[in-house]
């Protein structure tokens, strides 16, 4: 084998002293027999002749040598690259198009693929990473839902799945101490946490059980990211203390640089230090758990489900909150499940998109093949196999394609970085997005099978006819290649249909945009400067209360920037991701009151005094600055101070749905569980409804209550103002500081929000249409390309129409009625494409169907306008053939 | 080309070669000569088709060459046994018997 390689390489890299040696070699012989001719008696010429005759042809040996030497596999590969190179330069223009064409559609596939892999495929960053489950609670709806406390702790107790499982939850909290104040993302998490995840501190300890026993001392893991930023790396903080909502935390480590979950959280500190909260249907924990070696996911989802559905046959909290059954799924998928499907429907749409760039090429190569009939026609006549032709043809192909390939990559660059700028906020795990081997070598991959296709393609086509005619049809060099025209529109009408299908999805993402942007959200969002305050976090009523007071005095100070006309306050906005809270109300009077909770669940076991709703806390000036529209009653005002009866508004929905021909105002309910607070409240306005869940997202029936009664730590605070932004939140930020300095805010417009919330609707529509403005052009070009084609071939046949007596009309007619022919055929099958595909994208639609008509319609005639006017111009040309010339032509 | 000749069966020209160096190293002329004198003049083969042939072997590694001196002083290239060519030799010799033996045999029966 070795031998073998070596004497391969040695000839075909001294083939020259090689050649040389083989002429020396075989000159002796050649020689030998005429001295022995000779010596028999024969005169010199005959003697040569004799010998020539006995040894056969010399240069017929030689090359059987170089064949025997293995040289000519390598050195036919060669060849074929060499006059493949020389024939993409020698029609520099068809080069650049196709190569063009190839690198948009590889670029933008790899592109696509990158954000694809980064975010579906690439394993999380931790050690056996598919072994980390997240378990989820499941619902009396069948919905994941997080754990409940008593929930998790049977879970952890009782399962046999998992070597290690932990619960979590993050919140923002403010967080100072060697650093300037900020809001941080801080996870709560329990002891098990790192184990699950396989993470060693970098620098100190993790947490141990000591840590997170009931009223231990507050200690914090701080991330890589936070250690750099804020403690300046320094090695010896392990001392030192973070004041996290206004109490003390030791730090006790350094999480390793990349360990970042859950996402944007840079601290961690040991859940339920204050004790667990004992209900099984306060759901404020989500979970992960690492796998025992050999349990498989389904055995764990077993386990975890019957330990689910005992909690609910023996709990005695029964009702529309308590767990009915318990899951478990990988935790990537949990992460990234619904970014799935739209990023797969993206990676469709731009294979699509491919596909057409594919056959632009193909169409191309067809042409340029017709053209060469006559080349390949003499090579094969003179002896050239068929397999020799063909490999050819693919030798160009490949060239072709690591051409586009290698331009398409270099492309990616960009559209990497210009995917990740556009790309919407809430898309998961985006900062694992980028270039890497695994991208690089699919865009490798791609190129090889475009290779393949579009090679295997021309050769196929181009190789199939038989010489003869092919030297005669290129000797005429008319209207033949009937089959080669044929094919040329077949790939046109594939383009055209493909086309179809992306547009139209295209289309009926873009008209979902329009009617979600034409929704009456309930609020206004231009000119609302929103700021968001968290104070640390108090139980005691009386801390409470002077919390709502320092809101007031916050509010009225703020109302006095120049140019801000109202400044509200609300628990959370609308269109802020996670939204809010939602829980059950009783109506009842104060007569009612239970004395105990007996009384209470009973009193919620009565259907007709339950509702459900979010609770929304806010003020008077929340309405105002959003605009959102008073009904009927009234809000809040100063009436409404902290000692007197505390008061609801209601959303319009609520009190259609739950007071049905009835007045809600008046009436009384109580919401304690929502934040402790017992006191009745009295419903005293109704208010328009608001979209807060997305403005794709139906209104939710909606209880506010009045701040300054039912004070909060964290709220957003609205401001319209005329002015510009800049100098609000200035001058915000220097009230702010003015109170009190160790509180940090952080600033929005609206119109940010606004706009964030429609980010993926966005990133897929632009996206989408992208390709679809893209396949459009390419399928007209197609088209124009194979009716140019066509009318070129048959400009004297044309000739003989015309010299016969066929009008312009009627040139241009039967070209049209050419085009058209493909077109329809074309549009056809892209209508039953679409048709059988848009269902696919129905859950990234709003309020358009699948099969809306009005985007089949508009897509349908917007494509049949375009290729016709790419019919039109050849056609023109035909109907302007002079007879003449078109009969001496060629 | 008027007296008999047998047509070579496939692959019995590597044996011939192989086994006709196998005496001592020889350039391709006196391989061709020796194959003849030997057989009688009855195997003649088309001179031209003995020098892919060395090639092959050559490239399989049962024969090596290297330049030398003919005997009439001119540079010629000779053709010697390597190890796993002696090797061959062998297994080709036995295989040829065995085929030849058989043969015989069904037509001797026949």
């Amino acid at each position: 084998m070795f031998s073998d390689l070596r004497f391969r390489l040695r000839s075909l890299f001294r083939r020259n002293s090689a050649d040389t040696e083989l002429d020396d070699e075989l000159r002796f012989h050649v020689e030998q027999l005429v001295e022995q001719n000779v010596q028999s008696g024969l005169t010199r010429p005959e003697a040569v002749r004799r010998a020539r005759l006995a040894f056969g042809g010399i240069d017929q040996v030689k090359e059987e040598c170089r064949d025997e030497c293995g040289v000519h596999f390598i050195e036919t590969l060669l060849q074929d690259i060499r006059f493949g190179a020389r024939v993409l330069r020698k029609s520099p223009g068809f080069t650049a198009v196709a190569a063009l064409s190839l690198a948009l559609g590889i670029g933008a596939t790899t592109a696509i693929f990158s954000v694809v892999y980064g975010v579906l495929l690439r394993p999380l960053p931790y050690a056996d990473s598919n072994r980390i489950m997240a378990i989820f609670e499941i619902n009396p709806k069948g919905t994941r839902s997080r754990l409940a406390d008593p929930n998790f702790d049977d879970f952890r107790d009782q399962n046999r799945s998992f070597q290690a499982i932990a619960k979590y939850e993050e919140n923002d909290a403010s967080v100072s101490g060697i650093a300037p104040p900020a809001r941080q993302m801080i996870a709560d998490v329990s002891p098990g946490f790192l184990k699950v995840f396989g993470v060693q501190p970098m620098l100190g300890r993790g947490f141990s059980a000591e840590d997170a026993r009931k009223g231990a001392g507050p200690v914090v893991l701080v991330s890589y990211g936070y250690w750099k930023q804020y403690l300046s790396s320094s090695p010896d903080l392990l001392q030192s203390r973070l004041k996290i909502d206004g109490a003390l935390f030791s730090i006790i480590g350094v999480l390793p640089a990349g360990f970042q979950f859950p996402a944007d959280v840079s601290l961690w500190v040991p859940a339920d230090l204050d004790g667990e909260n004992l209900s099984r249907t306060s759901h404020n924990y989500r979970a992960v758990g690492r796998l025992r070696d050999g349990v498989t996911v389904e055995q764990a989802n077993r386990d975890i489900s019957a330990i689910a559905r005992h909690i609910h046959e023996t709990s005695s909290e029964q009702g529309d909150y308590l767990l009915k059954d318990g899951t478990v799924l990988p935790l990537q998928d949990s992460i990234t499940g619904n970014a799935r499907r739209p990023l797969l429907i993206l990676l469709a749409a731009v294979g699509f998109l491919l596909l057409v760039a594919c056959a632009n090429v193909a169409n191309l190569l067809l042409a340029q093949a017709t053209v060469r009939e006559r080349e390949l026609a003499i090579r094969s006549a003179l002896g050239a196999a068929r397999g020799r032709l063909v490999r050819q043809f693919l030798t160009e192909a490949f060239l072709l394609s690591l051409l586009g390939g290698s331009l398409g990559a270099l492309g990616t660059y960009w559209g990497v970085a210009g995917l990740l700028a556009l790309a919407p906020e809430n898309l998961p795990r985006l900062d694992s997005v980028s270039i890497s081997l695994p991208v690089l070598i699919f865009a490798l991959l791609l190129s090889t099978a475009v290779a393949a296709g579009l090679g295997a393609f021309t050769a196929a086509r181009a190789t199939s006819g038989n010489p003869r005619q092919g030297l005669t049809e290129g000797a005429r060099g008319q209207s033949g290649s009937q089959g080669s025209q044929r094919v040329g529109r077949i790939i046109a009408a594939a383009q055209i249909a493909i086309t179809l299908v992306l547009v139209i999805g295209a289309g009926l993402l873009g008209r979902s945009l329009m009617k979600v942007l034409q929704v009456n959200p309930g609020f206004r969002v231009d000119k609302i400067v929103t700021m968001d305050v968290s104070l640390p976090w108090v139980e005691d009523p009386k801390a409470k209360a002077s919390q709502g007071i320092f809101f007031s005095n916050l509010i009225d100070r703020l109302k006095q920037i120049p140019g801000v006309r109202k400044v509200g306050a609300a628990s959370v906005l609308p269109l802020i991701e996670g939204g809010l809270p939602d829980g059950m109300f009783v109506l009842m009077t104060q007569n009612e009151m239970p004395k105990n909770l007996d009384g209470f669940n009973a009193l919620f076991r009565q259907k007709e005094r339950i509702g459900i709703a979010d609770f929304c806390v806010a003020t008077d000036g929340y309405f105002q600055a959003l605009g959102i529209p008073l009904i009927r009653g009234r809000i809040f005002d100063e009436r409404d101070g902290a000692d007197s009866p505390h008061v609801a508004v209601i959303s319009e929905s609520l009190a259609r749905n739950r007071w049905p021909g009835q007045d809600p105002i008046g009436h009384t309910i109580e919401f304690g569980n929502m934040d402790g607070d017992m006191r009745l409240l009295t419903i005293v306005g109704i208010v328009g409804d608001v979209r807060e869940y997305g403005l794709d997202a139906p209104p939710r029936p909606t209880v506010y209550v009045n701040l300054f009664q039912r004070p909060r730590s964290a709220i957003t605070l609205t401001m319209l103002s005329d002015a510009d932004t800049q100098p609000v939140t200035s001058a915000a930020r220097g009230i702010l500081r003015d109170l009190n300095p160790e509180i940090p805010a952080k600033f929005q417009t609206f119109s940010q929000i606004y706009s964030a919330s429609l980010g993926s609707r966005r990133f897929n529509v632009i996206l989408v249409g992208c390709f679809g403005i893209v396949a459009l052009l390419l399928a007209t070009a197609g088209v124009f390309g194979v009716m140019a084609y066509s009318v070129s071939r048959r400009t004297s046949e044309i000739g003989v129409r015309v010299a016969l007596g066929a009008g312009r009309a009627d040139v241009l007619r039967m070209i049209l009625g050419q085009g058209l022919r493909t077109i329809f055929v074309g549009v056809a099958i892209g209508i039953a494409g679409s048709l059988a595909l848009t269902h696919t994208v129905e859950s990234l639609l709003f309020d358009v169907t699948p099969t809306d008509p009005l985007t089949f319609g508009g897509v349908t005639l917007l494509l049949i306008g375009a290729a016709l006017l790419a019919c039109y111009f050849p056609a023109r040309r035909a109907a302007s053939v002079d007879p003449i010339v078109a009969l001496r032509y060629e | 080309m008027a007296i008999t000749r047998i047509d070579l069966p496939q692959g019995t020209l590597d044996l011939l070669i192989l086994r006709t160096i196998s005496l001592g190293p020889l350039h391709g002329w006196a391989i061709s000569e020796r194959i003849q004198q030997i057989s009688s003049a009855v195997l003649q083969i088309q001179q031209g088709s003995l020098y892919p042939a060395l090639h092959r072997l050559e490239r399989r590694g049962w024969i090596k060459s290297r330049w030398g001196t003919s005997d009439n002083n001119r540079r010629a290239k000779y053709y010697e046994l390597t190890k796993s060519g002696r090797q061959q030799l062998e297994v080709e010799r036995d295989a040829w018997e065995k085929l030849t033996a058989a043969v015989a045999q069904v037509l001797g029966t026949t």
